[in-house]
């Protein structure tokens, strides 16, 4: 799922500062998941953005809604009525649900309320963690299904560092070495000579090397 | 012409080496590289000079430039840290047809690690791709794009090593990529443990690696025990054995202290020269390049 982040409150007021009429626009998909911003997070985040408006007499009105998926037209068609009424849209959906929203409502303002942080899962109650870059050009079946170029700080396709030692990496010392669990996961499923192989430089053009991705499935075009 | 370097000559001829490093300042004024290397005197066949190690610094192919222009050999360090492929190669044009015959080829330090941890890294290519691509552009004329270069480019080429990196099995298969992508000699990370540098030692020439590369053991004589704590607590890659730091508080204060560092050093050397699969030293001093001197001196008497 795409993990995000909360803006902090002072961070929220002072994009907003100016304007009256404010829609806090939630998403029902990663970021519900990810407790950044679903349902829940719509009404704390509209709630705290009140009592600061209160305290700073900003006079802000605020609307909550939460939609299935702001990153989709189907969905977005929902909030169209909530749009129109208010000013401006605070949205609590990924970096894609923002300009989605936007891009859909050419003449309002839509902020972003979160900082979209990256593709990852939940590994234990209350920690979230990257794996995968979205580099355009997977490389997990060479390495036993970990993300050299997500989890090692240097996207080293041919080893670790010098700085990874006893598991931990140098740059993040509370986490594991992406390579030291390569090793060990490519070792137990007897594939440590891939390892061997010299990898040459990786295309990045897939990756933000090309500008702008695009996907074109010519058998779903009509 | 495959080679051109006194570096090349010296590993050729089974001369036991000695290279230093120099770190440049974040400074304009070229005396004080000339200072630092006239300090080394002759004994040194080349110099390392250190790529931005913890933020920016003097470049090191500026740094390498005035090396040539004052005769003595530079080894050019490049990390992958900071450049894509197009400027590394570029770079490398650069250096070659400016007179540089020895180039380093390293992932560097993190920029998380360094003064500068808000920057963005590039990791375009990393170590080992680095070592590959000067290869082909040395024996094969080409540029990773497939451009034909014109010219000679006669490097040598280094690459670095840690022996303290766990597991041994791990560490030593990353020595044998280096290697086989065409590392010619090995810098290592300074070496305080010498039974472990041994067992990594044995493993490489098992492996043959020693006999198709040259060994340059890493060594530096420290200042104190407070330096080699923060040392050991700050460089993963550096393992300083609990007997070492107790061996330098029983010196005494610290200008006991620091002639006790140098002669650990001294010490490590002596044993490195009897090892078989060592061709040589390599200095480190942490931007102390007076220390280096000092060693020099004490191993000439």
């Amino acid at each position: 799922m795409i993990v995000a982040e909360r803006k902090t409150i002072p961070e929220l007021v002072d994009i907003l500062e100016g304007h009256k009429k404010i829609l806090v626009l939630g998403c029902g998909t990663c970021v519900t998941v990810c407790l950044a911003g679903g349902e829940r997070e719509v009404s704390i985040i509209s709630s705290a953005l009140r009592i600061a408006s209160r305290a700073k007499n900003l006079s802000f009105e605020i609307e909550e809604l939460t939609i299935e998926r702001q990153c989709d037209n189907v969905f977005i068609e929902e909030a169209a009525k909530a749009v129109e009424r208010n000013d401006v849209v605070l949205s609590l959906g990924c970096g894609a649900g923002v300009q989605a929203i936007a891009e859909r409502y050419p003449a309002k303002p839509v902020y972003a309320g979160l900082n979209t942080s990256f593709i990852g899962i939940l590994e234990e109650r209350g920690i979230w963690a990257e794996k995968c870059a979205a580099c355009g050009a997977c490389v997990l079946d060479q390495y036993g299904g970990i993300c050299p170029v997500t989890r090692c700080a240097k996207h080293m396709l041919n080893g670790p560092c010098g700085g990874s030692r006893e598991d931990r990496c140098e740059v993040r010392p509370d986490r594991p070495c992406g390579w030291q669990l390569i090793y060990q996961r490519l070792k137990s499923i007897g594939q440590l000579d891939r390892l061997k192989r010299i990898v040459p430089p990786k295309n990045w053009a897939p990756s933000l090397g090309g500008g702008c991705r695009v996907i074109v499935r010519e058998d779903h075009r009509i | 012409m495959k080679h051109d370097s006194r570096l090349a000559k010296k590993i050729a001829a089974g001369d036991f080496i000695v290279t230093a490093e120099l770190l440049p300042q974040a400074s304009t004024a070229i005396l004080e590289i000339e200072a630092a290397i006239s300090s080394f005197g002759n004994g040194i066949t080349a110099v390392n000079v250190a790529d931005n190690p913890h933020g920016p610094l003097l470049s090191s192919l500026a740094g390498s430039l005035v090396l040539v222009k004052a005769g003595m050999e530079p080894v050019y360090q490049i990390v992958t840290r900071d450049r894509n492929r197009i400027a590394i190669q570029s770079d490398l044009l650069g250096a070659c047809a400016l007179g540089i015959r020895n180039v380093l080829c390293l992932s560097g330090h993190h920029q998380a690690l360094t003064g500068s941890p808000e920057s963005a890294n590039v990791y375009d290519i990393d170590s080992i791709q680095l070592i590959a691509a000067v290869k082909q552009m040395r024996d094969q004329h080409v540029l990773l794009d497939g451009t034909a270069i014109k010219g000679d480019f006669p490097v040598l080429i280094g690459a670095v090593a840690g022996p303290d990196m766990k597991p041994l099995e791990l560490n030593i298969l990353r020595l044998a990529k280096k290697v086989e992508a065409g590392a010619e000699f090995i810098q290592t990370q300074a070496v305080f443990d010498v039974e472990a540098f041994e067992r990594w030692l044995e493993q490489a020439r098992n492996q043959k690696i020693t006999e198709n590369t040259a060994i340059l053991a890493g060594v530096m004589p420290l200042s104190g025990y407070q330096e080699a704590e923060t040392l050991r607590d700050h460089y993963m890659d550096l393992s300083i054995p609990d007997s070492i730091i107790e061996r330098l508080k029983k010196a005494g204060d610290k200008g006991a202290q620091k002639k006790e560092g140098l002669n650990i050093c001294l010490e490590t050397i002596r044993k490195m020269k009897k090892m078989d699969g060592v061709k040589g030293i390599h200095l480190l001093s942490g931007g102390k390049e007076k220390r280096v001197s000092e060693i020099i001196a004490s191993l000439e008497k």
